[in-house]
C-alpha cells in the first residue's frame, strides 16, 4: 500500500468519525436541548390521566418508549406524530436504562419551559374560525372540559361567561389557572382564538 | 359509607392531600411541576405509604410494617387503574351487584340482600404482580414497585360459589368475569375487567368481601365489595365490584388479552412484546421478606434477632433460610406464629453477629410443594411476579 493510498484511507476514516460523532446524540445535550418542550407536552398530553411522577420513575430503552407511546395514542392520548416523535427522543434521552435512579428536576437546569414557536405576530388581533376550533378543542380540551364544553373534570365552557373577556380567556389557556395547566407550549395563538370563536357558538 | 373512625379519617386526609398536591401541581408551572413529580419519586410518607403514583394514587407499604401478622388497614399498599370511582355510583342507596350472563336467573343484589349469605373471614396475603418491579433487569415500563405492594388482612364476606349457585350456572360456564366501577378519565381507554377460571370462582375460599381487618372495606381498597382470590395475585381481586358475568371464554380486552399475562417460556429480550405464548398471571410464587432489621440500619454486636415473613400462594411455607454470605451457606430459620393457609408465615431468626462491619442478610422460602425462592427472577416484559432473594444490609458496631 502506498503512502498516498494510507493517507486517503485515514482521511476516510478521520471523515467517518466525525460523522458517526455527530449522529450520535448525546443525552445530556438532547435532553437539556428538548426539555422545555418536552415537559410542556408531558403536562398536556399524558398528565391528563396520569401524574408524571409515573412517567419519571422509568427508565426504558427507546424502543420500550416507543411502543409504550404507541399504547398511549392508543388509548386516545391526543399525541399527533411530530410531538410523539419529539416525546421519544426526550424520554429515552433523559430516561434511559443506565441513567441515575435519581435523574435532577429538569427545572433546575433550564428554568422555564419554553412557549410553541408562535408564527410571526401580526400586527392586527388574530381572527378565530369556529369550524376549526371544534377540532383543536376535540384534541386538546375535550378530556377535561367534556364533549360539546359541557364541562367534565374542569367547568363548563358552553356560556360561561370568560368567554366574553377575551383576553383573561387567552392568558388563562396560556399560562394556565387553578388546576388547569398552561398550553402555550402546545397551542398556537390561533389555536386559541379558534376555540374561542367556536365555544361562542355553543 | 359508615367506614367512619380513623380509616375514613385516613382516606380523607390522604384524598384532601392528593387532589390538593394535584391542584397545585397543576397550577405550577410545567418545569416545577415535574421537579415536584421528581421529589415525589420515590417520596416517602410521613409514617404510612412510599408513594409511587401520585395520581392515579399508589403506594407501598415499608416493610417495617411487617412485623406485625396483619397489616393495619392504613398502611395497607395502594393500586388501582383509574383510582376510587365517583360516590353516586357506590354510595349504599345507588350501589348494586349484577350476576349475569351464564346462569339460569340473573340477579341483582343490594348490599342488605347479599349479606343474607353466609359470611366468611379468611386471612389472606394480597399482592400487586407488579411487587419487586424495580429488581428486573432490564427494568420493565411500570409503576416500580420495591417489596411492599404486598400485604396481608383478615377479609369477611360471602362466598363467590353461594351466590352464583343462587344465579344458576350453566353447563357451558367456563370463567367468571369482574367489573368494578371505576372509570378512567378517557372513555378510550380500555376498562379494568378481568376473568378468573370457573374452578376458582366456585372455590369455597373465594369470597366477595365487605369487610377488610374487621372493618368496613375502605374507599381505596374497594369499598363496599372486592373479589378476593386467596393465593392469586391481586389483580383478580377486583374493587369497588359491581358486575360479575359467567362465560365460556375468558373476558376479552387488554387487561385480561395483553396486560397481567408472562411468557409460557422465560425469554430475555427488551422488546415490549413477546412472541411467545402466555398465560394469566394467576398463583403467587413462593416469596420470602426481611422486615427487621431495616436496610441500611445500624445493629449492636452480638445476638441481633432477624424477622421476616413468607408466603406461598396456594400452599404452605415449609422452610426459611437465611444467609449471611450470599447464598454460599443457609441456616434455618424458626417458624412462628398462625399457621394458616394463604395467610404469610412470620419467621424469626437469631443472629449471632459477632464481627463489626457491614453485612448482606439474605431470605429465602420454600413452600410444602419443594419451590424455593431463586436469587432472581426470570426476566418477563412486564416486570411480574419478582421474588428473588430478599436482601438488606446492616451495619454492626461494637459492644460499648
Amino acid at each position: 500500500m502506498n503512502r498516498s493510498r494510507v493517507i486517503v484511507v485515514q482521511i476516510g476514516l478521520l471523515v467517518f468519525s466525525a460523522v458517526m460523532a455527530f449522529s450520535q446524540e448525546d443525552p445530556e445535550s438532547v435532553s437539556a436541548m428538548l426539555g422545555p418542550r418536552g415537559e410542556g407536552l408531558i403536562i398536556a398530553r399524558c398528565a391528563v390521566c396520569h401524574s408524571a411522577d409515573l412517567i419519571t420513575q422509568q427508565r426504558l430503552s427507546r424502543t420500550r418508549w416507543e411502543a409504550t407511546i404507541e399504547k398511549m395514542k392508543h388509548w386516545g392520548a391526543e399525541i399527533s406524530d411530530q410531538e410523539a416523535d419529539l416525546l421519544i427522543r426526550y424520554l429515552s434521552a433523559r430516561y434511559h436504562p443506565n441513567a441515575p435512579a435519581n435523574v435532577p428536576p429538569l427545572s433546575h437546569e433550564i428554568g422555564k419551559s419554553e412557549p410553541l414557536k408562535q408564527e410571526p405576530q401580526a400586527q392586527r388581533p388574530v381572527i378565530g374560525v369556529a369550524a376549526r376550533g371544534a377540532g383543536v378543542f376535540e384534541h386538546n380540551c375535550q378530556a377535561c372540559h367534556g364533549g360539546g364544553a359541557m364541562g367534565g373534570m374542569g367547568p363548563r365552557l358552553a356560556k360561561n361567561p370568560i368567554l366574553k373577556l377575551d383576553v383573561l380567556f387567552r392568558e388563562t389557556v396560556l399560562y394556565g389557572r387553578g388546576p388547569m395547566p398552561a398550553w402555550s407550549s402546545v397551542l398556537s395563538e390561533q389555536d386559541i382564538a379558534d376555540v374561542h370563536e367556536w365555544l361562542l357558538t355553543r | 359509607m359508615k367506614g367512619s373512625g380513623e380509616l375514613a379519617k385516613f382516606s380523607r386526609r390522604r384524598w384532601l392531600k392528593t387532589l390538593l398536591g394535584f391542584g397545585a401541581g397543576l397550577a405550577m408551572h410545567p418545569a416545577k411541576f415535574l421537579a415536584w413529580a421528581a421529589d415525589m419519586t420515590p417520596a416517602r410518607d410521613e409514617s404510612t405509604l412510599t408513594v409511587r403514583v401520585s395520581r392515579p394514587f399508589d403506594a407501598e407499604t415499608p416493610v417495617r410494617a411487617f412485623t406485625s401478622f396483619l397489616t393495619p388497614n392504613d398502611h395497607f399498599f395502594v393500586r388501582s387503574h383509574f383510582g376510587p370511582p365517583s360516590a353516586e355510583t357506590i354510595g349504599e342507596s345507588q350501589w348494586t351487584l349484577h350476576v349475569g350472563g351464564a346462569v339460569e336467573r340473573s340477579n341483582e343484589f343490594t348490599m342488605e340482600s347479599l349479606k343474607q349469605f353466609e359470611p366468611v373471614t379468611i386471612t389472606a396475603v394480597l399482592q400487586c404482580s407488579g411487587n419487586g418491579r424495580a429488581y428486573h433487569r432490564p427494568k420493565a415500563p411500570g409503576v416500580q414497585w420495591e417489596r411492599g405492594a404486598v400485604g396481608n388482612a383478615q377479609w369477611t364476606g360471602v362466598r363467590l360459589r353461594d351466590v352464583l349457585q343462587a344465579a344458576g350456572v350453566r353447563a357451558e360456564a367456563r370463567h367468571v368475569m369482574f367489573q368494578g366501577a371505576d372509570r378512567p378519565v378517557v372513555a378510550t381507554v380500555p376498562l379494568f375487567v378481568r376473568s378468573i377460571p370457573l374452578e376458582k370462582a366456585l372455590h369455597p375460599d373465594t369470597l366477595l368481601a365487605y369487610e377488610m381487618n374487621g372493618r368496613p372495606l375502605p374507599l381505596l381498597h374497594g369499598a363496599p365489595l372486592r373479589v378476593i382470590t386467596p393465593g392469586w395475585m391481586a389483580e383478580s381481586c377486583i374493587k369497588w365490584l359491581t358486575h360479575i358475568e359467567v362465560r365460556e371464554d375468558e373476558a376479552s380486552g387488554y387487561f385480561m388479552q395483553t396486560a397481567y399475562r408472562v411468557p409460557v417460556k422465560s425469554e430475555q429480550k427488551d422488546t415490549g412484546r413477546t412472541d411467545n405464548a402466555t398465560a394469566p398471571v394467576e398463583v403467587m410464587p413462593v416469596k420470602s421478606l426481611i422486615s427487621s432489621p431495616e436496610d441500611g440500619q445500624a445493629v449492636m454486636a452480638g445476638g441481633v434477632r432477624i424477622k421476616g415473613v413468607a408466603w406461598a400462594g396456594e400452599t404452605r411455607i415449609a422452610k426459611v433460610e437465611i444467609s449471611i454470605d450470599e447464598g454460599n451457606t443457609w441456616q434455618t430459620a424458626q417458624l412462628v406464629g398462625d399457621d394458616r393457609l394463604y395467610a404469610w408465615r412470620q419467621w424469626q431468626f437469631l443472629w449471632q453477629a459477632t464481627v463489626q462491619g457491614t453485612f448482606a442478610i439474605v431470605c429465602r422460602a420454600t413452600d410444602e410443594r419443594g419451590h424455593v425462592q431463586p436469587a432472581a427472577t426470570s426476566w418477563n416484559p412486564s416486570g411480574f411476579l419478582w421474588n428473588g432473594w430478599d436482601r438488606v444490609t446492616v451495619r454492626v458496631h461494637p459492644h460499648e
